[in-house]
């Protein structure tokens, strides 16, 4: 599990006062019975014991009750009820987010979208999909790529993760260098509002006239709505492949690669650095020939036609070797290329057998800070007496620093996290941002009046008032109340 | 050139206090397009200037009113270009219009409009409250995307001070190759040829002469753009006939407008059939964007179909842009009065209603 340990912290953090009567509870109760299914309207604890945090599962709270709709009405339905009846209201994808996004209510309904996973149409002319919210990221792929078609954002939980989630966090990928985030691959939306209304955003061209509330929409955390049907753009597959590794004796020189690379004018597919203590951890656990020597490593991706390749290989091979490379391999065929991924791919688990528990952090700095952070990272974490191993997306600056600790220690769970909010700002330090795709959730609220000025909080706050007046959709997560920002304000002036 | 923040700051606190309607100019190059609207003129232009430029980070920043044709140079210096290809509008486009008004250009399909290269932007709402949203970091999803949000929203949800822009390399090679083929056959041609995995980076088809040319632009490395034109054939173009060409449809010159005629311009599913605009002169975008120019007494202006805008000409009073959905009427003025409670910047350019 790509999480922290299994004791709770702070589970009523996003709890905000309920005015609900137990009269109203059980009216809710009641309607939602006579609308959906029986097996669709969850009370127990027992049954809703799956449901109580996504992916970062420090973070658990049982909701009041767990509705999983079948169809578009149902949706609608429900959130006609939970807006009559001001109850709140959490939707949830396949759980796998990072942030505590999903975490649900104490006192509202968790809103389980996966039930609505069907693939509705597929146009080969238009290269562009038609899907509902509950299909997962890469099951959409896999319906396509008999047409030789693929669908760009690949974060590290396709296999499970659904588009819908997709859009709410606005996810990315290994090969968002390159292809775009969820937000540059969706181009049509339907959504329900809180009061029960479907949407359309986004059309069937490239543009619509007006402000641009797709992209508005996308990354929103289901704060300003619940999709119920995406549009996607899909690509077609490139005709070569190409991944090769290099070997660096520190991480500032593989850092300083990356920079002259990009500015040379090449953009890879995918442009991925390790750190020593995770080259170690991942060569440990798979075994691909990864140099366990080596203080850092960059496996790049390259694709287009077998010319284009080539074009670029001598130039990437060339700026690697300049910087000061100890090691370059090549993948021979595509084996050789899934084995170098594989390490990549399996860090985060083979981290996990280093050490009891991790937390997985999401800055993003720019390019040329790499070396500089990632020093920093570590000064820190020995302040803190932790580990910090990196495996991240060094192509866009987007770090993944994961701290090593051990919750059955006391105190440690705090220091990680502790630590965790010292990466965060250090981030907005150099010019970042504390979430480069998993978005702020529950997680990263403490560090959002960092990033933003109290004007800029109130403009979101306005902003999500214009979707969802009484702050029902998801509340508590992503934006931070006013008495959140003022407490914040006077503990810093303090 | 200069930092003029805190007297557009002033201005709009000014006119936010007695409720004076505003007019955001820098270029003055988009009065054509949108509504016509009245108002005091704000002036951008002279806030204008690059803040920061590293090559090696694919990013730039700068002020509104810095012109495009100004940034296009500067890139091409580094051999960088900005992705969604603006129109320069005869030099005089400014980068924060652009943003504003969404222009992307002739490679939209394969580069992404505005809004995939916008990293981050400066905005002082309608409260006269200067703002930071975004940045310049390739990957931010803290908080709402303010940022993309003004693209396309004609300056009626705040005047943007400075805009952050991811860049690309610029292209080795360059060749326009041109087809005698009909309308229809062309359309065929460039969806079969969009779904390749080809350095195309446009597709135009013109009613210019006879049965109308389709022109297929190569861009990239220099062996994938020599291996396509192989792989295509065509007629080759000289080079600067080419750019001609380019700069000419980007700039919206192709199709020469009288006083007594509207530009219809609609923008919809590539594979949309050919008939689905009356009278289409022009298809761009690979099939997803078509030209129609009709005399304004034609009943098309009476009949605004979702996709359909009344691009120039015709009366700039009345809607030019489909409607949407009560619902979202009704929403998109709950954002306009978020950002702009006394509806005083740039109001009534894209609706009537906004």
């Amino acid at each position: 599990m790509p999480a922290l340990s299994s004791s709770p912290i702070n589970p009523t953090a996003s709890a905000s006062e309920s005015t609900m009567t137990t009269k109203n509870v059980a009216l809710l109760i009641h309607e939602l019975q006579q609308l959906l299914p029986v097996t669709s309207v969850i009370l127990s604890t027992e049954s809703q014991r799956p449901f109580e945090c996504d992916g970062l599962a420090v973070y658990q709270q049982l909701p009041l009750i767990t509705v999983i709709p079948e169809t578009v009405d149902h949706v609608q339905a429900i959130l006609r009820l939970c807006h009559l009846y001001q109850v709140p209201l959490v939707p949830r994808g396949a759980g796998t987010g990072l942030c505590a996004g999903a975490m649900p209510h104490a006192q509202g309904v968790l809103l389980v979208m996966t039930k609505l996973n069907n693939i509705l149409h597929i146009n080969p002319n238009t290269a562009t999909a038609t899907v509902q919210p509950g299909v997962r990221n890469l099951a959409l792929t896999e319906a396509v790529q008999d047409l030789g078609l693929y669908y760009a954002p690949d974060p590290s939980s396709q296999i499970a993760c659904t588009i819908g989630g997709n859009v709410a966090e606005n996810s990315g990928g290994v090969h968002c260098l390159k292809y775009g985030l969820t937000v540059n691959n969706v181009l049509q939306i339907k959504l329900i509002t809180i009061d029960g209304q479907l949407m359309t955003l986004g059309g069937e061209g490239l543009d619509e006239p007006g402000m641009d509330l797709l992209s508005l929409f996308i990354g929103s955390e289901g704060l300003l709505g619940v999709v119920v049907e995406v549009k996607v753009k899909l690509l077609p597959k490139a005709t070569r492949v190409q991944v090769l590794m290099a070997a660096y004796d520190s991480v500032t020189a593989a850092g300083d690669a990356v920079a002259a690379l990009i500015g040379q004018g090449i953009i890879p597919a995918g442009l991925e650095m390790m750190d020593h203590l995770a080259i170690n951890a991942a060569e440990e656990f798979v075994k691909v020939g990864y140099p366990i020597e080596a203080q850092a490593l960059l496996i790049c991706e390259l694709d287009g036609t077998d010319a284009q390749v080539e074009e670029q290989l001598a130039v990437v091979s060339e700026c690697f070797k300049e910087h000061g490379a100890t090691r370059i391999r090549i993948a021979k065929d595509s084996e050789e290329a899934q084995a170098l991924w594989q390490g990549r791919k399996a860090a985060f688990p083979a981290v996990g057998r280093i050490s009891p528990d991790y937390y997985c952090m999401d800055g993003t700095i720019p390019r040329g800070k790499v070396g500089y952070v990632l020093t920093r990272i570590q000064e820190l974490a020995q302040n803190y007496g932790l580990r910090v191993a990196n495996v991240f997306h060094a192509g866009d600056g987007n770090l993944h620093p994961l701290i090593l600790f051990d919750a059955s220690i006391d105190g440690q769970l705090e220091q990680a996290e502790l630590l965790g909010g010292d990466i965060l700002t250090l981030c907005v330090d150099v010019g970042g941002t504390i979430t480069g795709e998993h978005g702020v959730g529950l997680e990263k609220m403490p560090q959002m009046p960092y990033q933003f000025a109290d004007a800029e909080l109130a403009q979101f706050r306005r902003l999500k008032e214009a979707f969802d007046s009484d702050c029902l959709l998801n509340p508590g997560k992503g934006i931070p109340t006013l008495k959140y920002c003022q407490e914040y304000r006077s503990l810093q002036n303090g | 050139m200069g930092d003029l923040t805190q007297k557009l700051v002033a201005q709009i606190q000014h006119a936010y206090a007695t409720k004076t309607a505003l007019n955001i100019q820098a270029g003055n190059t988009k009065t054509s397009l949108g509504r016509h609207t009245s108002g005091e003129v704000i002036d951008v232009s002279e806030h204008a200037g690059v803040l920061s430029y590293n090559p090696t980070e694919l990013v730039i920043t700068a002020r509104a009113g810095t012109k495009i044709k100004h940034l296009t140079k500067l890139l091409a210096q580094t051999q960088q270009r900005l992705p969604f290809e603006p129109p320069s509008f005869g030099g005089e486009a400014t980068i924060g219009g652009t943003v504003a008004a969404n222009q992307s250009g002739p490679s939209r399909p394969w580069f992404g409009s505005v809004k995939d290269s916008l990293l981050g932007l400066g905005l002082i709402n309608g409260y006269g409250q200067a703002m930071q949203f975004g940045g310049q970091v390739m990957k931010n999803v803290a908080g709402f995307d303010v940022t993309r949000l003004q693209c396309g929203a004609m300056g009626g949800l705040g005047l943007i001070t400075e805009v952050s822009i991811k860049l690309l390399p610029a292209f080795k090679l360059s060749r326009t190759l041109t087809f005698e083929m009909t309308a229809q056959t062309a359309l065929d041609a460039m969806q079969h040829w969009s779904n390749l995995s080809l350095p195309i980076t446009a597709m135009c088809h013109c009613k210019n002469t006879g049965q109308g040319l389709l022109y297929v632009r190569l861009q990239g490395g220099t062996s994938g753009v020599e291996d396509a034109q192989a792989l295509l054939g065509g007629e080759l173009l000289l080079p600067e006939q080419a750019t001609i060409f380019w700069q000419a449809l980007n700039e919206g010159t192709l199709i020469p407008r009288q006083d007594h005629q509207t530009l219809w311009r609609w923008s919809g599913a590539s594979d949309a059939p050919i008939d689905r605009v009356p009278n289409t002169c022009m298809i761009n975008w690979a099939g997803a964007q078509r030209w129609a120019l009709e005399d304004t007494s034609n009943t098309l202006s009476q009949d605004l179909e979702q996709s359909i805008c009344q691009y120039q000409g015709g009366n700039r009073l009345g809607e030019v842009n489909a409607g949407v959905s009560a619902p979202q009427k009704a929403l998109q003025q709950r954002i306009k009065h978020a950002f702009d409670p006394h509806s005083i910047l740039n109001a009534g350019r894209v609706y009537s209603w906004m």
